[in-house]
């Protein structure tokens, strides 16, 4: 068998092309939803573009819970909705917060969000990603499948000159790289992006169950009709590991799953798998999930830390976008990591496009990409919730505080006979104590989230 | 020479429910199977070693073309795909219908073809029959189900396992179809080059015309589903005895036996004594 010609492994130095011809305009790594809007953006422009991905065919290798929120489409593919493989629209939001024997919910159900222009869908990687990468190859991308960037190239002055793969004869020159390859980029860390920090604290796990139930019964049982769908996110429900869960109706099967900590779960010595357990015999979950057959089971790494453990974001010849750069929005009621990554992916494209014209795609000549990000959902909603991935993985937002909402609200609603009804301070005050909260966090996560989400 | 690696376009992964038998396929993840694979491998090998071109062919839909492409990658000289008649399935399920859709499409573009080398069975419908079919309808010498094959003067060697462990080598005259196992090769890992030149190419096709009436065809496969069978209620007056009553657990039995006959007339007596032994034919007479 042919071996790769001189394989660069990750941790390998790149190689140096000296020649200066280039094989492309652009070099995409990572046909996922970053990737595909950086080679339809690139490709509109005009300029030659590869995008290359491990995967027999985009979207194989790629895991996600399920709703994705298509306004930055607009931009994109105008008219998306119509042709977008939805499983469900997304009409109804519940955030859930639980302890082993409770659960309190705020229940948001909008028919807007089941007509033009939409807002959530619910999706299969498996279908979006190939979807989105259709767009680009149409728009004249060359897909190459099955294809592994192992490595950097970097021409004689040390910017990147393309990437190496893991085919025979596998060099790929181009004059910008655009770094897509999702969570825990190698790209973006040989190219010394990366700050030399500890990853796995700024990393969580996500595991989801595809359970298949009839499309009736789902219906019936989040009280849907037509292509609407429920979307739950939850916590407190991973035993006071930092992290949270979700449950999201596809057409004919749930996605129910747990996003927590490294390094929470490896110090709880709880496997990822007994998590879902618990959630599946929650009673406010089991009867929703209950006879359904399990489809599959995956695993994913989520980068988590969020704006202060973004890597750098351009280089010489090179930009880095969506999970690859930390970009996923993983912030208590939110887990939105595609539209994070389409408009990065988007912005990355057009400032590539936008240095190919100019002659300059040194650092400078890309730092366009900044500004773009900068001024847009992409960094401004990162820097505005940049505080809360802390204070939602905290131990009072993870455990303390769904206990005491819970307790207040049920005894709010417990009637105690001949007793008179208790005042929500009295319980308030019983409350904190139960749960050891002292009301100075109280007000200072209070006063974190007012400023984040205010 | 033209030498033609016919590949079925199939999931090789599909997902089957355990309870109903119900195959569910993803077109996305179409390709061939292994042994398809080493039927392009052994076909690119022979090309060289008589000098001639390869050929990879599907009878299949235009999404089978990703996996021409990647045979177009993988370093075969030209590719072509078969629209199977309209009106029917685009992968057929019949292989007598395979082999003369491939054979008409293989005669209508290239006139004359020297060897085809095929896998030895899909790995979806299984019946290894495609590869006869298709030496009848080439007129060329068949050899199925082989270990390897390599060029021998102006023919080839091939090697066929045995029972027993045993091997026989064969010497096989061109034109032919040979059809291999999924062993002893695997197939190359296409250059970068190679693949991207792939990404661009035309794809050829061609159309053949519908089956004559009167041949016969296959409608639909099924998975085979045994009529529940009704049982008396165990008799047994405690929970465990009716346990074992209906599981035949701790019951005797002949243990089941492992034969290898050295000869065919070994092996006919092995299974006509079964059959006696069990009552299923009359125990033999001394005449
Ligand atoms: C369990 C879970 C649930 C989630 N739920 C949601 C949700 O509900 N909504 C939401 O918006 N987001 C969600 N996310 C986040 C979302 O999945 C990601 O943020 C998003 O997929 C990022 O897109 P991307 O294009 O940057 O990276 P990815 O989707 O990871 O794509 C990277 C691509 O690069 C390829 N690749 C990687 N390395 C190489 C290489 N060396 N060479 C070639 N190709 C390579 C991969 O095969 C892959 O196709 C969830 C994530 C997880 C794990």
């Amino acid at each position: 068998m042919d071996e790769p010609g001189g394989y660069a492994g990750p941790a390998s130095k790149s190689a140096v092309v000296s020649d200066d011809s280039r094989a492309f305009d652009v070099v995409v790594v990572g046909a996922g939803p970053a990737g595909s809007a950086s080679a339809l953006e690139v490709a509109r422009a005009g300029y030659t573009v590869a995008l290359v991905e491990r995967g027999p065919y985009p979207g194989a290798k790629n895991v996600y819970g399920g709703v994705v929120y298509g306004r930055i489409l607009d931009e994109l593919v105008p008219g998306w909705w119509e042709r977008m493989p939805v499983q469900r629209w997304v009409t109804r939001r519940a955030t859930m917060i639980m302890t082993p024997t409770q659960a309190l919910t705020v229940d948001m159900r909008a028919q807007d969000w089941g007509r033009p222009p939409y807002n959530g869908a619910t999706a299969y990687r498996a279908d979006l990603d190939a979807w989105l990468a259709d767009q680009a190859v149409a728009a004249g991308a060359v897909l190459i499948p099955a294809t592994v960037a192992t490595g950097l190239l970097r021409g004689p002055d040390g910017s990147v000159a393309g990437v190496r793969t893991d085919r025979p004869d596998g060099d790929l020159t181009a004059s910008v790289v655009i770094a897509c390859d999702g969570v825990n980029s190698f790209l973006a860390k040989e190219a010394g992006m990366y700050p030399a920090e500890n990853v796995a604290e700024h990393t969580t796990l996500g595991v989801k169950e595809t359970i298949a139930l009839p499309r009736e019964v789902i219906d019936e049982r989040f009280g849907l009709s037509g292509r609407d769908g429920a979307d739950i996110e939850m916590i407190g429900c991973t035993r006071g590991i930092p992290g949270g869960g979700f449950l999201y109706t596809n057409l004919e099967s749930v996605s129910l799953g747990v996003v927590v900590g490294l390094t929470g779960l490896a110090a709880a010595k709880v496997r990822p798998e007994e998590l879902i357990a618990d959630l599946k015999e929650h009673p406010a979950i089991a009867p929703l999930v209950r006879g359904g057959t399990l489809q599959e089971y995956s695993a994913h790494l989520i980068p988590e830390g969020g704006y202060r453990s973004m890597p750098e974001l351009v280089g010489d010849g090179m930009l880095v976008a969506g999970d690859a750069a930390a970009m996923c929005l993983a912030a208590g009621i939110w887990l939105e990591g595609v539209n994070f990554a389409l408009g990065a992916g988007m912005y990355a494209g057009r400032a590539a496009a936008a240095a190919l014209r100019s002659g300059d795609t040194s650092k400078s000549g890309l730092a366009a990409y900044r500004t773009m990000l900068e001024d847009s959902f992409v960094l401004a909603d990162h820097r505005k919730l940049r505080k809360v991935p802390d204070l939602v993985l905290s131990q009072r937002v993870q455990a303390d505080y769904p206990g005491l909402l819970c307790d207040l609200v049920q005894g709010l609603f417990t009637v105690e006979n001949p007793a008179p009804k208790p005042g929500l301070r009295r319980l308030l005050r019983l409350g904190t104590r139960a749960h050891g909260v002292r009301r100075r966090d109280l007000v200072r996560d209070a006063l974190v989230g007012l400023r984040s989400f205010g | 020479m033209l030498v033609v690696a016919a590949q079925r376009w199939i999931d090789p992964h599909p997902r089957v429910d355990a309870m109903t038998g119900r195959v569910d396929t993803d077109a996305r993840a179409g390709g061939a199977s292994e042994a398809d694979q080493c039927a392009l491998e052994h076909a690119l090998r022979l090309a060289e070693r008589f000098g001639g071109r390869c050929v990879a062919v599907t009878a299949g839909p235009v999404a089978a073309e990703e996996m021409l492409r990647q045979a177009l990658a993988a370093g075969a000289d030209e590719v072509l795909r078969v629209d199977a008649p309209p009106g029917g399935d685009p992968v057929l399920e019949d292989g007598a219908e395979t082999a003369r859709v491939l054979a008409a499409g293989l005669t209508a573009r290239y006139g004359h073809v020297d060897l085809v080398l095929c896998g030895d069975r899909s790995a979806d419908r299984g019946t290894g029959s495609t590869p006869a079919y298709l030496a009848a309808r080439l007129g060329a010498a068949q050899a199925l189900g082989l270990l390897d094959v390599g060029r021998d003067g102006d023919g080839l060697r091939a090697l066929r396992r045995l029972d027993g462990g045993r091997r026989e080598s064969l010497a096989v005259p061109l034109p032919a179809v040979c059809s291999v196992e999924p062993t002893a090769v695997r197939l190359r890992r296409a250059s970068l080059p190679a693949t991207l030149a792939a990404r661009r190419s035309e794809i050829p096709h061609v159309a053949v015309d519908a089956a004559p009436r009167g041949a016969v065809a296959v409608k639909a496969v099924r998975t085979y589903r045994p009529r529940a069978r009704v049982l008396p209620a165990p008799s047994g007056d405690d929970a465990r005895r009716r346990t074992l009553e209906l599981t035949g657990a701790l019951v005797e039995r002949a243990p089941s036996r492992v034969v290898t006959p050295s000869s065919p007339e070994q092996a006919a007596g092995e299974l006509l004594g079964f059959l006696r032994a069990h009552g299923y034919l009359p125990e033999e007479r001394d005449d």
